[in-house]
């Protein structure tokens, strides 16, 4: 019966006052669609922005390593606006992300998925799910998480809807990583190299990606003087 | 009737306009037109209101409508207007100057050669957005089978508009979340550059730059702008010493 599994997921969601704040999200997202561990990734101008939530340390790396890299099922999902399916991340020589792939496997993860959140066609990031066991998606898993990417992304619109010009919403916040930190050692190397934050940017995760780092890792060594770029 | 290939087609090219970045006007004038040459009438108009609540005219199948439906909105009575305010069917009424429900509107009709009118409202649900006006240079009695592919055009147009604004809504959140969330980084990293020109942490970093702010009566956003592309002074940072 059509509208049976937009009722039940609701039903899970909701959290008895029918609010859902954004952590609830990736907490209950795993369940619902029968994975170990779901992340919101907002993006925009073809870069990710930051998560709104993850569900636990692995599906926080996973969003960390594409943030860092560029590249991963999030950023391919909102670019390319479908559905991203990696079954088994190990089963191939060409990996289909080639700086991605190694740290996600040694971190145990075996399958990712990655269904862009759009509204009509407002894009605004991606719901990233993963497993640490190979395999692809159930049919009804697949449509639970489309239905759940469809909800997020209306949800993360509904409540900016809230908010006062120029700021993001509370509720967005909690419980969000915007990387500032990364942000804060731009600012610092742009001064110390005398280059733009821009390009401070990319030293940044260029320097990361060398050394097998997360660009937040590298950021905190920078904030506190224990490391230089250049 | 051999008219109902053309109004399935009709009902499916309006269908297809319906693609990103349509043009609400375009939509429309297209339905007025196909009233005219699908339906028994003469002329036909359509009226939206503004969000502010007042009713404007979008589209007309000639000028002589375009005029007709102007001075209704001058005058303030009308078919359209009837339709909009109640959000029902005004079933076709024989116009006569100077009488009827619309004594001022009947007689600018009457003499721009229209003998009668109906009105549709443009409606989804609760939600009114504007009406659809239909005049015929006869009394005749328009059929009902055409008032009801009328009412099929309106529906159509209706549903378009509504998701037309609400994809424009949903456009301008995104953009307003992705522009705060810049915000909230361009100020980030000022704190990064604050904090390396004048060597301290990055929390007094902040309140010097709002304390700046708030003194110069500056946006704490431009003034980390100002910060970021190096087009404050770096002194500024440095609050003068104390002897």
């Amino acid at each position: 019966m059509p509208g049976t599994r937009l009722r039940r997921i609701l039903a899970e969601l909701s959290d008895g006052d029918g609010a859902w704040p954004a952590a609830r999200l990736c907490e209950v997202c795993p369940r619902i669609a029968g994975v170990n561990g779901a992340g919101v990734m907002l993006m925009s101008g073809d870069v990710p922005r930051g998560s709104l939530c993850t569900s636990d340390d692995v599906s926080h790396l996973i969003e960390d390593l594409q943030y860092t890299l560029g590249e991963g099922p999030c950023v391919d999902a909102y670019l390319q606006d479908t559905v991203v399916s990696e079954p088994d991340l190990a089963d191939s020589d060409a990996p289909r992300w080639f700086a991605f792939t190694p740290p996600a496997l040694q971190a145990g993860v075996r399958a990712v998925f990655g269904f862009p959140l759009r509204v009509g066609t407002v894009r605004l990031g991606a719901l990233n799910l993963y497993r640490n066991q190979p395999g692809p998606l159930g049919a009804d898993q697949h449509a639970d998480a489309l239905v759940l990417a469809d909800l997020t992304a209306r949800w993360v619109l509904e409540t900016q809807a809230g908010a006062p010009d120029g700021v993001v919403a509370k509720d967005l916040e909690i419980g969000a990583d915007f990387h500032f930190a990364v942000h804060n050692a731009a600012g610092i190397v742009s001064v110390q190299e005398d280059i733009s934050v821009t390009e401070a940017l990319i030293r940044l995760r260029a320097f990361a990606y060398s050394q097998d780092r997360l660009v937040g890792d590298v950021a905190q060594d920078i904030i506190t003087r224990r490391l230089r770029l250049g | 009737m051999p008219r109902e290939a053309d109004v399935v087609r009709a009902l499916v090219e309006m269908a297809d306009t319906l693609v990103e970045d349509y043009d609400v006007v375009d939509l429309l004038t297209g339905l007025t037109d196909r009233c005219v040459s699908l339906l028994g009438v003469s002329a036909a108009g359509v009226m939206l209101a503004s969000p502010a609540g007042g009713l404007g005219l979008v589209a007309s199948s000639s000028e002589a409508m375009r005029l007709l439906e102007l001075f209704e909105l001058q005058a303030e009575e009308g078919p359209c207007l009837d339709a909009f305010h109640t959000g029902e069917r005004v079933e076709q009424e024989n116009l006569q100057a100077g009488s009827g429900r619309w004594p001022l509107f009947a007689a600018t009709a009457v003499e721009a050669g229209f003998q009668s009118a109906l009105a549709l409202p443009l409606r989804l649900r609760e939600v009114t957005l504007g009406a659809l006006n239909l005049l015929s240079a006869s009394h005749d009695q328009i059929e009902e089978a055409d008032v009801i592919v009328a009412r099929a055009f309106a529906d159509l147009a209706a549903l378009s508009i509504l998701q037309h604004r609400a994809s424009t809504e949903s456009q301008r959140l995104n953009e307003q979340l992705s522009a705060a969330l810049t915000s909230r980084i361009v100020i980030e990293q000022a704190k990064g550059v604050i904090s390396e020109r004048v060597g301290i942490g990055m929390a007094e970093a902040f309140s010097r730059m709002r304390n700046y702010a708030r003194f110069n009566n500056l946006r704490l956003t431009d003034v980390a702008r100002g910060a970021v592309e190096g087009t404050l002074d770096p002194n500024t940072w440095t609050p003068p010493s104390r002897l």
